[in-house]
């Protein structure tokens, strides 16, 4: 098996919002392979290989995480609150993606180790630049902290 | 019992005369008198709540006129000493502690029921912002579906879409998007009731250059003159401040954007007590008659064609005024461009209304 390519965790519940960001993908041309999360504990078993992702090889972990702050059952902001505290996933990139501007929300995200907050735009040519850019930066240019041995 | 209320009416006469007397002239012996009637008061058996009454209408049979803050007090320290009979007897203190008890518990209900008030304010409050914040997060994902779905069904038709039903998308799109606006602009004149204001020294020539440069930034093709007045300085919350000024020289500039040699002025005029501060531009101005509904939210008075614009911007810009304590106006002429005038008192004098 060759390298794997890098992955690209999306959490979202919204079924209209993940398929405008994996057309946002498309049109951006970034092929990355997107695993969607609809909620945080899923979002939480596939990182940690619990659930239905258990026997899942942790090693592989995505590029970066699209997280949607309103999520069932568990919310956005537990989901980084967990992720940071675990030694696996502490250095993380974690991108909050959400519908929110409260300053609170923005605040909550970056307290709790967000590595970036985006606002998605209702326009979808804002919103497929957006993407556009989080996917140059994260997928691409970003290096990752190295991983723990 | 007809002598008995006789004998009440010769005491509250007496009293009343007696008041009247020391009011019109403070003197030792009026004060005198007024232990006297107290005596007189006690012996007859009159208990301290009837004695309160005959101080109460003897006050209200005398003319205003002897009643200032003066009079007042003076009222007071002869009541007080036409008690101290009354507080010499056992019966007087039981009878007072009685009363003040009564006062005191009247006193507790009214606390507990202001306090009842208050937590249900709260209550109101907590269930607002969470409301706000439900408008925030989840009326904007169906608009970014009717948007998004819109721009991808044009997409998807490719050269085979009629040029109306492109437009039609267009036009659901646009629709989409400018409720977003909407929306964004309700939440912010819903925050600037909200948020505390922090107090300080904000210099408005500084924060009007900023907003001057983001707005040349935005729109780099534009010639406009611009002339801010140095070093006005004011007392405010730094960021609704800012969002004051944005709004006001945002809508200089927009509706600038039609006029030749446009032109934006910052600066201060006398007015009053205290000087007002405006901005104002050489744009198409507005009739004086529609001049009251400036300031109410959705209100415009151009079209959305002519103009763009949610219709809260100046909503917004009126409520930070306000809850600076400050007032708002405007001038125009119809082609003769419009003058906004704003004060902003000093804080200590003027508490923030919530």
């Amino acid at each position: 098996m060759g390298r794997p390519s890098k992955i690209l965790l999306l959490v979202e519940d919204n079924n209209d919002d993940e398929t405008l960001t994996l057309m946002a993908l498309e049109t951006n041309r970034i092929t990355n392979e997107v695993v969607v999360a609809r909620d945080g504990a899923e979002a939480l078993d596939f990182l940690f290989g619990t659930g239905a992702h258990a026997g899942r090889d942790v090693s592989v972990q995505p590029q970066v995480v699209l997280l949607d702050l309103n999520l069932p059952k568990i919310g956005g902001i537990e989901v980084l609150r967990r992720l940071r505290a675990d030694e696996r996933t502490r250095f993380l990139p974690v991108v909050v993606l959400t519908s929110s501007k409260e300053e609170e929300d923005i605040l909550k995200s970056y307290m709790h180790g967000a590595n970036a907050y985006v606002r998605k735009p209702i326009e979808f040519a804002e919103f497929a630049e957006a993407v556009r850019t989080l996917g140059l930066f994260w997928l691409i240019q970003n290096e990752s902290a190295p991983r723990a041995k | 019992m007809i002598p008995a209320l006789e004998e009440e009416e010769d005491l509250a006469r007496a009293y009343r005369r007696t008041l009247s007397t020391f009011l019109h002239s403070p003197s030792e012996e009026a004060l005198a008198g007024a232990y006297q009637l107290g005596r007189r008061a006690l012996k007859e058996g009159k208990g301290v709540i009837d004695w309160a009454g005959v101080h109460d209408r003897a006050l209200a049979a005398l003319p205003m006129t002897l009643l200032g803050p003066e009079g007042l007090a003076r009222a007071g320290t002869f009541y007080r000493e036409s008690l101290s009979p009354f507080e010499m007897t056992q019966r007087g203190y039981a009878e007072t502690n009685r009363w003040l008890e009564r006062l005191n518990a009247e006193l507790r209900r009214e606390i507990s029921a202001k306090e009842s008030l208050a937590a249900q304010l709260q209550e109101a409050n907590a269930s607002l912002e969470s409301f706000s914040y439900s408008v925030a997060h989840d009326l904007r994902a169906p608009l970014r579906a009717i948007s998004g779905f819109s721009d991808a069904l044009i997409q998807d038709l490719g050269e085979t879409v009629k040029p109306t039903s492109a437009r039609f998308l267009q036009r659901i799109s646009a629709g989409a998007i400018r409720m977003g606006q909407l929306i964004d602009a309700l939440l912010g004149l819903a925050r600037v009731s909200r948020v505390e204001l922090a107090r300080s020294s904000v210099s408005l020539s500084d924060l009007a250059g900023t907003v001057l440069e983001h707005l040349k930034a935005s729109e780099s093709a534009r010639v406009i003159e611009a002339v801010v007045e140095p070093d006005l300085v004011a007392q405010g919350d730094p960021a609704l401040l800012r969002a004051l000024l944005e709004n006001l020289i945002g809508n200089a500039w927009k509706f600038t954007s039609k006029t030749d040699q446009a032109r934006i002025e910052i600066g201060r005029a006398p007015s009053g007590a205290e000087p007002a501060y405006f901005v104002r531009d050489n744009g198409p101005g507005f009739d004086m008659a529609y001049a009251a509904k400036l300031f109410e939210p959705f209100q415009r008075l151009h079209s959305a064609q002519e103009f763009p614009g949610t219709g809260i911007g100046l909503a917004t810009v009126h409520r930070i005024v306000r809850r600076h304590g400050g007032r708002i106006w405007a001038e125009a002429t119809v082609g003769g461009g419009a003058t906004f005038y704003f004060t902003l008192p000093k804080g200590d004098e003027h508490g923030p209304s919530v």
